[in-house]
């Protein structure tokens, strides 16, 4: 059965309103009542067709309101256009599709002067030019967000593996000194870090020392490539110039994971972007993040009682002073002992209490004889 | 009534679509295979979802489906095709399983959406550049087209015009030409029906 026009401004079967479904299965229901209907980019346009405008010469108050969404390039009103009795019918091209998608997804069903608006797509009325950039712009959208999300998707595969190797890195990280540790975790952070998120490496760089910087600036933009190219990371971990058997015991006790604190860093600063992470993960990778840079910082500021557990801020140490005179000297160090003592016994009862001990820990400390 | 399998709302997406498609593959009723095929294909327009889809194998079960008698359920899956198909690794997928003659087929429905859907998938698979795949510049599917781009609906003359721009040489197309005037009927044109006015 033909259609009542193929002309532009009759009526098409993609213009009405199909009925609203109502034997959907309840865990597929949507916020609002839809019909079945699939929209596919042949089907959205620039132009929207708006039916249901009450007839009362409110054509300019119409465009004003769709105008929020987005620029209109023109409008106007399809008079042959079959309408209800009172009603009227207008045709609205936007500037591009986006505005138009999100004019009809807000403005559909939406009260207008007392009616109530339809509003559709209505691509009959394109260019074949139109069509034609429709198409084209289409296609290159979904090449570049499906290549962004490739990367991203490398970078989630590293975060899973980092979680599985967490008791290796442990491992490394009380075998290792000092300095030696700190260049391998620069190494892996650098070498298995997202390209597309540079600060990443540039994150643990500013932790260290310059003489990591030259050497290994140079093997993070192959060592990039290479990931981006095969995931291969045996071979970014070769580029590596510097200590042979820290790298290889890297590569048998690691393999493919990343372990460092940079690559933790580069992550959760873009958490937000990509990544469902449960509210316990969040609380174990803080803690994990917070014990790292306190191992970090007792390596760096050799810290005699590595086994302390720190809650609170790192106070300052009190000074030894020598008073000249041996009885002075004595009180003193009695004094200093008592101190000790009573700070480090703060932390022990308060685990479930936290807050007291930030509280009673400064008090305590303030007290002078 | 479809069934209602107990989904966890904190699932997420994977599981959602997974639950989609095990009621699709169970369900015995027209109505929530319809249902069902139409959300996924509205899905396939999002970028992101691309992943879980082909995990999923969707992409089959979009073609599959393509062989169904129902208008409705072709209608939807060529839909879905067409919106995922930009995507390379779609692409690849879809001409590796041997998409391509199962979508030309489509070019002989008489729903337009259909039609339509199926004409804006092969100019997705074809390779970028002046290349084309031979099938798709065969001459029934060139043939096709030209008598597309004499039909009344504005939609299939525009995309049919594309077509035959962009994705033929006018070597092939003169070649259509000529042979259409002594070839008998070849497909026939779509029919898209309107409700009938009040």
């Amino acid at each position: 059965m033909a259609s009542s026009g193929g002309e532009l401004g009759s009526l098409f079967d993609h213009h009405v309103q199909r009925a609203v479904c109502d034997t959907r299965a309840k865990y597929r229901e949507g916020r609002r009542p839809r019909a079945v209907k699939v929209y596919t980019i042949n089907l959205e346009s620039q132009y929207l067709l708006i039916q249901g405008v009450p007839a009362v010469g409110v054509m300019k108050e119409l465009v004003e309101r769709f105008a929020l969404y987005g620029a209109i390039e023109q409008y106007n009103a399809l008079d042959e256009y079959p309408a209800e009795d009172f009603t009227e019918v207008y045709l609205i091209k936007f500037m591009n599709l986006q505005s138009a998608r999100t004019a009809k997804r807000k403005m559909d069903e939406q009260s207008f002067f007392g009616g109530l608006l339809h509003v559709c797509y209505a691509p009959e009325f394109e260019t074949v030019e139109e069509t034609r950039k429709k198409l084209q712009m289409r296609k290159a959208y979904v090449v570049k967000t499906t290549e962004n999300k490739d990367h991203y998707v490398t970078k989630k595969k590293l975060v899973t593996e980092h979680k599985d190797t967490e008791d290796f890195r442990e491992d490394l990280h009380s075998e290792m000194s000092g300095f030696c540790k700190a260049a391998e975790a620069l190494n892996t952070s650098a070498g298995n870090s997202n390209p597309y998120l540079p600060y990443s490496c540039e994150l643990p760089l500013c932790y260290f020392s310059s003489k990591c910087m030259c050497s290994s600036r140079g093997p993070v933009d192959r060592a990039s490539d290479s990931s981006k190219d095969g995931r291969n990371h045996h071979k970014t971990m070769g580029h590596y110039n510097h200590n042979d058997s820290l790298r290889k015991t890297q590569i048998n006790s690691l393999k493919n994971s990343v372990a460092c604190p940079g690559a933790q860093k580069a992550i959760t600063s873009s958490e937000a972007v990509d990544r469902f992470m449960p509210r316990t993960t969040q609380l174990q990778e803080r803690k994990r993040r917070r014990e790292d840079d306190r191992k970090l910082g007792t390596f760096l500021q050799t810290n005699p009682s590595g086994n302390e557990i720190m809650i609170g801020p790192l106070l300052p140490d009190i000074s030894k002073v020598d008073m000249h005179d041996d009885s002075l000297n004595t009180t003193a160090n009695l004094i200093r002992h008592k101190l000790k003592e009573v700070i480090s016994s703060v932390p022990k009862p308060p685990e479930d209490k936290p807050e007291d001990v930030h509280t009673s820990h400064p008090l305590k400390q303030r007290r002078r004889i | 009534m479809a069934q209602k399998p107990k989904v966890d709302p904190h699932v997420g997406r994977l599981g959602y679509l997974q639950a989609l498609v095990t009621e699709f593959q169970e369900t015995q009723s027209q109505d929530a295979k319809e249902q069902v095929l139409a959300n996924l294909a509205n899905f396939a327009y999002d970028p992101s979802n691309y992943e879980y889809l082909r995990q999923l194998q969707v992409l089959d079960l979009f073609l599959d489906s393509l062989s169904e008698e129902n208008e409705t359920l072709v209608e939807f899956a060529i839909g879905g095709l067409c919106n995922l198909c930009p995507d390379r690794a779609n692409k690849e997928h879809i001409l590796h399983a041997g998409g391509v003659p199962l979508i030309i087929n489509c070019l002989s429905s008489p729903n337009e959406e259909t039609v339509l859907s199926a004409i804006t998938t092969l100019m997705h698979l074809s390779p970028p550049g002046r290349s084309f795949l031979p099938e798709l510049t065969a001459t029934p599917v060139v043939q096709c087209m030209l008598r597309f781009s004499l039909s009344a609906s504005a939609r299939l003359r525009n995309l049919a015009q594309i077509f035959l721009e962009d994705f033929c040489s006018p070597r092939q197309v003169a070649e259509a030409r000529s042979r259409q005037a002594h070839s008998a009927l070849g497909i026939p044109l779509p029919r898209s029906v309107a409700p009938r006015q009040r």
